[in-house]
């Protein structure tokens, strides 16, 4: 049986190889489609991959709250209009809320930071409290992070990014050594190890995390605030109700009135992926089926030419007694191994697209993706070649002996 | 001798529209272990279906077929196919090569199907082309061969599986008198060797070559004559 298998594959590939350009023309659908599901595939798993790494900054069980929705829905001018948030909010909020761990409150601005000729522009400053440490991913490479003495004394020490530590300091160690937020003196006494992109957007390594209380006196006493609230793990939606419920009551609301606050999760964030992400996968999904269809409709065409063609062979075969199920076997092989042919290049197209995709969205080709594509290819060739091979396998051997 | 076939009563009627076609009408006949066999009659008269007949390509309308004691009117598809590749050798009048295989190749092919490992396939397929005298064509395709040749390799095929019986219809037909006469010599020589052989052809001077001479009309044995 096995060493019909083998016979039967020898035939195919003579008969393939035999119409090379025609059978790769009609493999072109099935490698498209195969091109198109693995794309998707990788794309989808790298997308996944860095929005996991960066959500990781936003903890499940940590709230933002701020003046603003992060993916909108409300009237531009009812968000500008609601109130500020206010330091005293945080205390209050660490003393009324059974399920709140800590609140770190958040003032940020754009500014250039520089050391004697050298400088980074755009750089994110932040104005918070030792708390914020725990709301966030803050790995302190070198150093330490700015204290609760330094909060309250407004002193100028600053924690900066990676990306500032190399820009101004290249090899040195920048710990001790002075720098210039705009055109304030403050003294580095940490460094944030190497972070990334968050979702390919904006780097986290160009931030400068420096005292709220300094923020505010040289800065901004009036700039937005946000509150980063980190929540009992275990419970995050009640502790959400709380939140707001207290947030409510800080900004004495009647029950009919609205929030004039947001309360941000990484929800949100997961909902607006999902959306692109099933998007990306139906479009794929509906160019896959659609090319595979094609491809396959093509291939059962090739098959029945072929079938036509080579009806004095089938004769032949089954004079010198090949059985049925042996001609089946062999036009169905064919048509199998045309289509995993075109599976295969697709396959090898995307593996080099993946490529170029991973310069844009750290990406692999998943192995269980090349797994998908030969199980696709194998199904469209059999269901495509299983009517012309059925006819070839009842023709009848003294009329296909005849044919001219 | 020993009984290889026996027909009896066999019909083989076509419906062509309307019409019914008695290709073959109550033919009754005994074939035995190393016969050579000539088969003749005018066109049409129902050769080519008898050759098919007791091929296993055909089955009949009607009748009894038996081959070495089995009943080949009763078999299935699949004992069909199996005796046709164990027992049976096929020479056609347009040889029924497959263009894209090397002369090799096509003798190995019968062998394929009986499942045969294939470096005893190619010793036998080489053998059988030693036996027709094509040793050193075994690498050429079939359009690099002439009529003759062709012809010679699909004897060769037909000999490869060591069959019970050869069945050549109009073997010579498409091939020119000198071609033919190589034809005869080998078919001639594969008897000596105690081969069973029935040849249908239209050339009294062919037809000599064998020991037995059945005339076909009208679907009926109208003559089986005995010359050797
Ligand atoms: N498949 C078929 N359908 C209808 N009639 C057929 C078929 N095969 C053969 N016949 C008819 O049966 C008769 C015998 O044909 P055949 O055996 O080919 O004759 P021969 O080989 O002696 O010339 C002819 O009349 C032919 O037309
Ligand atoms: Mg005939």
């Amino acid at each position: 049986m096995i060493r019909l298998l083998l016979e039967n594959f020898q035939i195919a590939v003579t008969a393939i190889v035999g119409g090379k350009i025609r059978a790769l023309l009609t493999a072109l659908g099935i490698v498209i489609g195969i091109l198109s599901v693995t794309l998707m595939g990788t794309l989808i798993s790298g997308l996944d991959q860095s929005f996991e790494k960066s959500m990781s900054f936003l903890g499940r069980d940590v709230f933002f709250l701020s003046r603003f929705e992060w993916f909108g829905g409300q009237e531009w001018w009812e968000v500008r209009n609601r109130p500020k948030f206010k330091l005293d909010y945080v205390d209050k909020l660490k003393e009324q809320g059974k399920r709140i761990e800590t609140v770190a409150p958040v003032m940020e601005r754009g500014l250039d930071v520089s050391r004697g000729e050298e400088s980074v522009v755009g750089v994110r400053i932040f104005g918070t409290t030792p708390e914020y440490q725990r709301t966030t991913v803050v790995n302190i490479k070198h150093g330490r992070f700015i204290t609760e003495g330094e909060v309250r004394s407004g002193s100028r020490h600053a924690v900066i990014g990676w990306d500032i530590a190399d820009g101004l300091f290249g090899n040195e160690n920048p710990i001790g050594k002075d720098i210039k937020l705009g055109n304030h003196r403050f003294t580095v006494i940490g460094v944030v190890e190497k972070q990334g992109k968050f979702l390919g957007l904006f780097s986290l390594d160009n931030q400068v995390v420096i005292p709220i209380g300094t923020y505010q006196r040289l800065f901004a006493r009036r700039g937005w605030m946000r509150m980063n609230v980190k929540v009992d793990a275990d419970h995050v939606n009640e502790a959400e109700d709380e939140v707001r419920g207290i947030m409510r009551r800080l900004r004495g609301l009647h029950p009919q009135e609205k929030d004039n606050f947001a309360i941000n999760r990484q929800e949100a964030f997961r909902k607006q992926y999902n959306m692109i992400k099933y998007a990306i996968g139906g479009t794929g999904i509906f160019i896959t089926v659609l090319s595979l269809l094609v491809g396959g409709i093509g291939i059962m065409n090739i098959m029945f030419v072929s079938v036509k063609e080579r009806t004095r062979e089938i004769g032949v075969r089954k004079a010198i007694g090949a059985t049925r199920n042996m001609i089946l076997g062999q036009f169905l092989l064919e048509a199998v191994l045309i289509c995993v042919l075109g599976g295969a290049i697709g396959m090898g197209l995307a593996w080099g697209a993946s490529f170029f995709i991973d310069k844009f969205i750290p990406s692999t080709m998943p192995v269980w993706l090349a797994i998908i594509s030969v199980s696709l290819s194998v199904v469209v060739g059999v269901i495509a070649g299983l009517i012309p091979s059925y006819k070839a396998a009842n023709m009848n051997p003294i009329e296909a002996l005849r044919y001219e | 001798m020993s009984t290889l076939i026996s027909l009896k009563n066999i019909r083989k009627i076509y419906t062509v529209g309307l019409e019914k076609v008695h290709a073959l009408d109550g033919v009754d006949l005994t074939i035995n272990h190393n016969e050579y066999i000539s088969v003749m009659g005018p066109s049409g008269s129902g050769k080519s279906t008898l050759m098919n007949m007791i091929g296993c390509l055909d089955t009949p309308t009607s009748g009894q077929y038996e081959f070495e004691g089995e009943l080949v009117h009763k078999m299935d598809d699949n004992q069909l196919a199996s005796i046709r590749n164990r027992k049976i050798g096929f020479v056609f009048q347009t040889f029924n090569l497959l263009p894209k295989l090397t002369a090799l190749h096509n003798v190995e092919l019968p062998l394929i199907y009986a499942n045969v490992i294939r470096k005893e396939r190619l010793k036998k397929a080489r053998e059988a082309l030693e036996k027709v005298g094509l040793q050193d064509r075994m690498h050429h395709r079939p359009n690099e061969l002439s009529g003759g040749q062709r012809q010679r390799v699909a004897i060769a095929r037909a000999l490869v599986t060591n069959p019970a019986i050869i069945l050549a219809d109009e073997p010579t037909g498409n091939l020119d008198s000198k071609s033919g006469d190589e034809i005869m010599q080998v078919l001639d020589s594969l008897f000596e060797l105690g081969n069973t052989i029935i040849l249908v052809t239209h050339e009294e001077y062919i037809a000599k070559h064998a020991h037995r001479t059945i005339n076909l009309f009208d679907g009926k044995i109208s003559k089986d004559t005995r010359t050797k």
